[in-house]
């Protein structure tokens, strides 16, 4: 056999032989795999409900149980209204419910913001009064570390809790990031409608605010029908997680 | 009997000291300013290049009488990318928390020089069992340093050690704060560039 023909077949044989070890570890860790990413989804609602600390370490089983009586998955239209997920259309928007005791406690709005370096993903749960923010959690992020990355602690997800997107008068006006500390930099009346900015990074601040509230706008009309206390049907159908 | 079994300790633990991947051949860096801000991730890295390291030298090794001469890195690095995927694929499964954190550094071992340089270097002209070891000693040699500066950032960037805080309390109330530098790339280079001056100065002597 020439050194030609002797190299292609070695080419060939080896990359049989790594696809299909590749093939088999993928097709074998495949559960594992999308049980560890949505239980990572469970966990990032259930933090931003309020419902575990992100300091505990809580057990997968706990996690999916706790999320199955908690927590509720469903789709709105622009308009407000559920949809049925199977018949949801490009424009519909996904929304969760915490619900407490039968009835509903907060929704949940998934954040896909975009940061100084990337996108910003997290959930922003805001209480059934449709105004105040009860929760926020970041769950990936690219910026760094130390700087933008803050945005991963508790103390800047803990500062959104309380806050509010609605001004005195109940109108929107989202929620943003100071820059610096909210009780040196923005005057007494407007602090519900501020949290306080990491240093050194007030361009992540920026562009979070500014996607916070590009999400927000598109969820008003949700918000608008909780703070009129419309918003009351339970979907009966438990698809919640899918 | 002897001389082979000083060659095998010798190609386990050069690696460690006097032929540091990171510190003397000044290989895969890269890697050790990423992931080195805390030591779990440090410490799992670790482990994940040690075993491909070892079993890319062991599966280069095998095949070195039956490797084509002029298709051999496309070859060697075939090898190391499966291993690579497997690994990834494997944290992926089982830790996913810091596969997450790891994201790309772990598929980015394909492009480790230690890698393919082990793989170039040794395995190409040494018998399965020593490129095993040799493997092993080049992974725990760029390990050991990746946890050294993992150590280092960790301990002066957030003042914990494997996520447990470990600066007292007290510290904090008196004025000591957490070095935010530590916590940025350029903190791995100086780290890494003092660890190089330490250790030629010890050998040197």
């Amino acid at each position: 056999m020439s050194s030609n023909s002797k190299s292609v077949l070695f080419a060939i044989v080896l990359c049989l032989a790594c696809s299909l070890l590749l093939t088999l570890a993928s097709s074998g860790l495949k559960g594992y795999q999308i049980r560890n990413i949505n239980l990572d989804r469970q966990k990032n609602l259930l933090r931003s409900a309020g419902l575990i600390d992100d300091q505990d370490n809580n057990t997968p089983e706990y996690i999916e149980k706790l999320y199955y009586k908690n927590i509720k998955s469903l789709w709105v239209d622009p308009s407000g209204r559920i949809v049925k997920e199977m018949d949801r259309g490009e424009k519909d928007l996904p929304i969760y419910l915490y619900i407490k005791d039968n009835a509903i406690e907060a929704y949940i709005v998934p954040i896909n913001a975009q940061g100084l370096w990337g996108k910003i993903n997290g959930y922003l749960a805001i209480n059934k009064d449709g105004s105040t923010i009860s929760g926020f959690t970041v769950y990936k992020h690219s910026e760094t570390p130390g700087l933008g990355g803050e945005i991963e602690r508790s103390w800047f997800q803990k500062n959104f809790k309380g806050k509010k997107i609605v001004n005195k008068e109940g109108k929107f006006v989202s929620i943003s990031i100071a820059r610096g500390a909210v009780k040196d930099v923005i005057q007494e009346d407007l602090r519900v409608n501020f949290v306080d900015g990491i240093s050194g990074a007030t361009l992540t601040g920026k562009f979070l605010s500014a996607s916070m509230k590009d999400i927000l706008k598109e969820y008003e009309s949700v918000s608008v029908k909780f703070r009129q206390n419309m918003f009351k049907e339970i979907p009966e159908n438990n698809s919640a997680g899918k | 009997m002897k001389k082979t079994e000083s060659k095998t300790l010798k190609v386990l633990l050069d690696p460690l000291w006097k032929n540091n991947p990171i510190m003397v051949q000044i290989l895969g860096i890269c890697s050790s300013l990423a992931v080195t801000v805390q030591l779990k991730t440090a410490i799992v890295m670790a482990i994940a290049l040690t075993m491909v390291v070892a079993f890319s030298n062991l599966a280069v090794s095998v095949l070195r009488n039956v490797i084509p001469r002029n298709i051999r890195i496309i070859a060697e690095l075939c090898i190391v990318a499966t291993l690579v995927i497997i690994a990834d694929e494997l944290l992926k499964a089982f830790m996913y928390d810091i596969s997450k954190q790891l994201s790309v550094f772990v598929g980015l071992i394909i492009t480790n020089c230690i890698v393919m340089g082990r793989a170039e270097s040794f395995a190409l002209a040494n018998p399965p069992i020593l490129s095993f070891l040799d493997g092993i000693g080049n992974g725990v040699g760029y390990g050991s340093v990746l946890i050294a500066v993992a150590f280092i950032r960790e301990l002066l960037g957030s003042g914990t050690l494997l996520g447990f805080d470990v600066v007292p309390r007290i510290f904090y109330l008196s004025g000591y704060e957490n070095m935010g530098f530590m916590l940025l790339a350029p903190a791995a280079f100086i780290i890494i560039g003092l660890l190089v001056w330490l250790q030629r100065t010890l050998l040197n002597k």
